[in-house]
């Protein structure tokens, strides 16, 4: 008897903890049904060996809370791999920048990031950095790399990302981006923009999640103006690049977030 | 005992020229000769029958009659020379009628230690004991005092070594002019020899020559270099863009300093601008050394060279020199073109945009379609992709070619990237990368030849493996590649950076071409980075797309990266020059007032045109303008040359325009400075071979103040003035005497010894 209403309990736990984590991000549930990742593994591609020009680097960094599901693998890796292998496949297509297939995981703890000047955060609304991965963020940054970071969303996980921003550069300040800054003419004209929702806003009525009504598109300048962090702030741009092949997946949210990650790359790699 | 012997002073002998005092014909002498010769021959045959038999060896039956006969005929022939009277024609000056011009060193380097005094003391101590008493005894005597020019006096005594300049072709020279009207005979030079003007011009010794004035050189001071350190000369380039490294090379001598460290020092205005310890190698090498500054703003910048004076030195005035440097007023404007996004093109325009002096402006193919511009002046601006006319790509002072194939430009594009080098000057640097050099099929186009590198033409030349660059030994001093003033430290820093990100295997260097860098692969040591001459520009292959690892792989407050980029750029403009480029002949003059303005004259397409009219107008130190209208060269068309004469000593500004018609169509500007008082310092020992050579070619002689009691005897015989050609026997010479005597004697000598008397 005792077994059995153990064993309630846990199913009945287990039931409950889905259902709000489910609901936890805007009450998408029909999202989760409808964008489900495919069981089959991803297959590296052949050439995936190559040593390329550009290489997509995505952050792991350490979270502030190990909690939901991402608490397992880290909220570094939401998206991961499939947002940026498909993400590469269009910057291929529709650039002459000579970029590897699949991403490259980086960290603050060993001296790799250096090797790539440009690094694509997710989730820095969870990041907790410490003194030292601070000091090295700053470090990469005056030696020339370039922070991008998305799909964090409302004032919550704004007051995480700023703490341990805030760590790295304690006398800059960050900025909204004017729409005439060479980061959205690169090369695509991207004056007129709007929010690129994530899967949990199917079917796409809203695009926002808790407070984050309306995408900022802000930045950290250095001593020259240059950007040097890029902050994507209330938008889900992995999540438009991971599901684009989607037929439920909105193209023009797609399309957006491909050619402003591409502008944000050549940005990147030309200031 | 000569003159004892022959009558007269072996001076005579070497002035005179031998004759016969007979008129009988020479070949009567000769045919004389021969007959004694033959009849001594047939005396000495005759007479070996003595000697033929035992105990003579058959040597000596050939050897006696052979000698005897020799020194019977030698009896004969010397009779015979005496009685057609040889005799030395000499001209000789006519006692009091004509004119020794006594011409003393009046400059400051004469008041030099020489032999236990100064060297004009020496000077006038010598004329005092008898030189020029024995002189006046035979000529009037003129003294002159010579600086840089002649100025007469009455006595040596009224010499004083206050001149601060020493022209001794200028004094001569004016010295031998009064010989129009006054009958000179000979001139006395009394110097250490050492000349400002660095020896005699043509024209100084011409007219010496002409006039037949022998000069009789008395050379003061040590012939070697007493204890003392010289900056013999400092180089700098006449030229340079603000806030750039000038690099200055400098020679310096010594005597007694060997192995001693001294401070090495650049200032400009008394501010100190560079500082280096340098070691002095044995007396007698020249020490070359560098030291490398930074130029200031825009204008005349004067940077005075020194090394620090050590106890025991001649002067500490010569340990210093002067160079005057242009800061040029302009932004010399570069394009860069990249075919395919690389953070190269990050990098670089990062390390370009701390370098106020120069501009970028890049041209990045991001798309397919499209281009992505940065650093440009006017929206207009390379808004069509790549230049293709003249006046587009010869606005950029220099040129950037990235990872893009030859297929990408036209014919036309690509005669222009030539033509950028060649004829407009410019500095071109390619750059390897995916689809640079063989790999974008450069090697098939005719840009290839102005490469540092002959082009494999091979495919698969481009790998991302990282390399290492090593500095080659020709890298450890360039101005390129260095990235601190001490070469060995320069090597360290080098060896110090991280391996670049690729790397694309070129070719062969060519003949003319510096290899700077290689890259230390697995397939060995190749040419990464390569510069060479090309027409009147220059081009530089750096084989690698992956230097931006020097400054994502070293500490942020490195500046590797950064220096070497900027200087790559500097590099690239350094020599680019408007459509009028003029420079002088000097750029400091050290008591000297003549100079060269030259002048390069283009058309719009930067061919070389000699249909302008070029002027100068020069501002002096008084603040009057001079006006110098610059001639064509006949033999070479865009060349044209101007003399101007610096008289005051001071600062002096060159503005230099060029017009067709009433257009003008360019201008220049350049500086130039006169200093004086400062040549006397330097080259402190007696330049004895310039005196030797003055001397011989005059037909005079040098003499030491040891030997100089000789020189009124010897003086005598010239053929300047106011002279006479007189016929001297030398048949009745003792010596003529004593040789036959000497021969008959032998003779009988012998046949007593031989037995054959």
């Amino acid at each position: 008897m005792k077994l059995r209403h153990a064993i309630a309990a846990v199913v009945l736990i287990a039931l409950a903890a889905t259902a709000v984590l489910a609901f936890q991000r805007g009450g998408g549930r029909r999202g989760f049904r409808v964008f489900q990742d495919s069981d089959e593994p991803l297959v590296l591609p052949s050439d995936a060996n190559e040593k390329n020009e550009f290489n997509f680097a995505r952050l792991r960094y350490t979270n502030v809370r190990a909690s939901g599901m991402w608490a397992a693998r880290g909220s570094w890796s939401v998206d991961y791999p499939k947002a940026d292998r498909q993400f590469l496949m269009g910057v291929r297509r529709l650039t002459r920048l000579n970029t590897h297939s699949i991403e490259t995981v980086v960290d603050l703890h060993s001296d790799e990031i250096f090797n790539h000047p440009f690094v694509y955060v997710v989730e820095p609304g969870h990041w907790n950095l410490s003194g030292t991965e601070a000091a090295k963020l700053r470090e990469y940054v005056e030696r020339g790399g370039f922070l991008m970071t998305d799909d964090f969303h409302g004032t919550y996980s704004w007051g995480n990302f700023m703490a341990s921003l805030s760590r790295a550069f304690p006398d800059k300040s960050v900025t909204d981006i004017p729409n005439d800054d060479p980061i959205f003419h690169v090369v695509y004209g991207l004056q007129d923009r709007f929010q690129v929702p994530g899967i949990v806003n199917y079917p796409f009525q809203q695009t926002h999640e808790y407070d984050g009504f309306e995408s900022r598109w802000r930045a950290v300048r250095d001593s020259k103006g240059r950007i040097v962090v890029a902050i994507c702030h209330n938008m889900d741009l992995g999540d438009a690049w991971e599901w684009a092949d989607h037929p439920e997946y909105p193209e023009k949210y797609a399309s957006l977030a491909y050619r402003i990650g591409i502008n944000y790359i050549l940005y990147a790699m030309t200031h | 005992m000569f003159e004892l012997l022959f009558k007269y002073p072996a001076a005579m002998f070497q002035k005179g020229e031998f004759v016969f005092g007979r008129s009988w014909p020479v070949w009567l002498l000769i045919a004389a000769a021969l007959a004694a010769a033959a009849y001594a021959g047939t005396v000495a045959w005759r007479a070996r029958a003595r000697w033929s038999v035992v105990p003579y060896t058959p040597v000596q039956r050939w050897l006696r009659p052979a000698i005897l006969g020799a020194l019977g005929w030698a009896s004969i022939a010397v009779l015979l020379l005496m009685l057609w009277q040889p005799a030395l024609s000499v001209s000789s000056l006519k006692p009091r009628q004509n004119v020794v011009a006594v011409v003393v060193d009046s400059s400051k380097s004469m008041a030099l230690p020489g032999q236990g005094t100064t060297r004009i003391a020496q000077a006038r101590n010598l004329l005092d004991s008898g030189l020029l008493a024995d002189l006046k005894a035979r000529y009037p005597v003129r003294i002159y005092a010579a600086g840089a020019d002649a100025t007469r006096v009455e006595t040596p005594s009224a010499i004083e070594p206050v001149a601060p300049v020493t022209r001794l072709g200028n004094s001569l020279s004016q010295v031998a002019a009064e010989s129009a009207t006054l009958p000179i005979g000979a001139i006395v030079l009394l110097t250490d020899g050492s000349d400002n003007a660095r020896g005699f011009d043509r024209a100084a010794l011409s007219a010496l020559k002409q006039a037949r004035i022998p000069v009789h050189a008395i050379g003061f001071g040590p012939e070697t270099l007493p204890p003392d350190i010289e900056m013999l000369n400092a180089g700098a380039p006449a030229r340079a863009l603000p806030g750039s490294r000038i690099p200055i090379v400098v020679r310096i001598r010594h005597s007694g300093f060997d192995q001693r460290q001294l401070k090495l020092t650049a200032s400009s205005e008394g501010k100190p601008l560079a500082t280096r310890q340098i070691t002095l190698p044995a007396s007698g090498q020249l020490a070359a050394e560098n030291i490398t500054i930074t130029a200031g703003k825009a204008g005349a910048m004067n940077v005075q060279i020194s090394v620090e004076p050590l106890g025991g030195e001649l002067s500490p005035a010569n340990n210093s020199q002067s160079v005057l440097v242009q800061v040029e007023d302009r932004k010399p404007r570069i394009l860069y073109f990249e075919g395919e996004p690389r953070w190269e093109l990050k990098f670089i325009r990062r390390a370009a945009e701390e370098d106020k002096t120069l501009e970028l402006a890049s041209l990045l193919r991001t798309t397919q379609n499209k281009f992505y511009r940065q650093g440009i002046a006017s929206p207009a601006e390379l808004v069509n992709g790549f230049p293709s006319t003249v006046e587009e790509i010869f606005s950029y002072d220099g040129l950037i070619i990235g990872s893009v194939e030859a297929g990408a430009f036209t014919p036309t594009q690509l005669s222009l990237i030539k033509a950028f080098a060649d004829r407009r000057g410019g500095g071109v640097l390619f750059l390897g990368g995916r689809t640079a050099l063989s790999e974008g099929a450069w090697h098939t186009t005719d840009v290839a030849e102005m490469l540092p590198v002959s082009l494999s033409g091979r495919k698969d030349t481009f790998s991302r493996n990282p390399v290492k660059a090593e500095l080659t030994q020709q890298g450890v001093l360039h101005d390129l590649t260095r990235l601190d003033d001490s070469p060995s430290s320069n090597a360290a820093r080098w060896r110090a950076l991280p391996p670049i990100a690729d790397f694309q295997q070129s070719g062969p260097p060519k003949p003319a071409a510096l290899v700077l860098l290689e890259a230390a692969s697995a397939q060995g040591r190749q040419p990464l980075l390569a510069v060479q001459p090309f027409g009147r520009g220059r081009v530089a292959l750096l084989s690698t797309g992956g230097t931006w690892k020097w400054q994502m792989l070293m500490d942020a407050r490195d500046q590797s990266h950064e220096s070497f980029w900027k200087q790559m750029l500097r590099w690239l403009v350094s020599e680019s020059r408007p459509r009028i480029a003029a420079r002088v002949s000097e750029s400091v003059l050290n008591d000297a007032e003549s100079l060269r303005i030259d002048a390069e004259v283009f058309d719009p397409n930067f061919l070389p045109t000699s249909e302008a009219t070029v002027e100068a107008r020069i501002t002096q130190p008084g603040g009057e303008t001079a006006l110098a209208t610059l001639q064509p060269d006949p033999i070479r068309p865009g060349r044209y040359t101007a003399d101007f004469r610096a008289l005051a000593p001071g600062a002096y500004v060159a503005q230099l325009s060029a017009r067709l018609g009433d257009t003008e169509f360019a201008r220049d500007e350049l500086m130039f400075r006169r200093q004086d008082g400062v040549a006397e310092a330097f080259h402190p020992e007696q330049d004895r071979p310039l005196l030797e050579h003055l001397a011989s070619q005059t037909g005079g002689k040098y003499w030491t103040p040891a030997t100089a009691r000789d020189l009124p005897k010897e003086i005598e015989f010239s053929e300047a003035g106011l002279s006479v050609r007189e016929l001297h026997d030398l048949w009745d010479s003792p010596f003529a005497f004593l040789l036959l005597i000497g021969l008959k004697a032998a003779e009988w000598l012998l046949r007593r010894r031989w037995g054959a008397v």
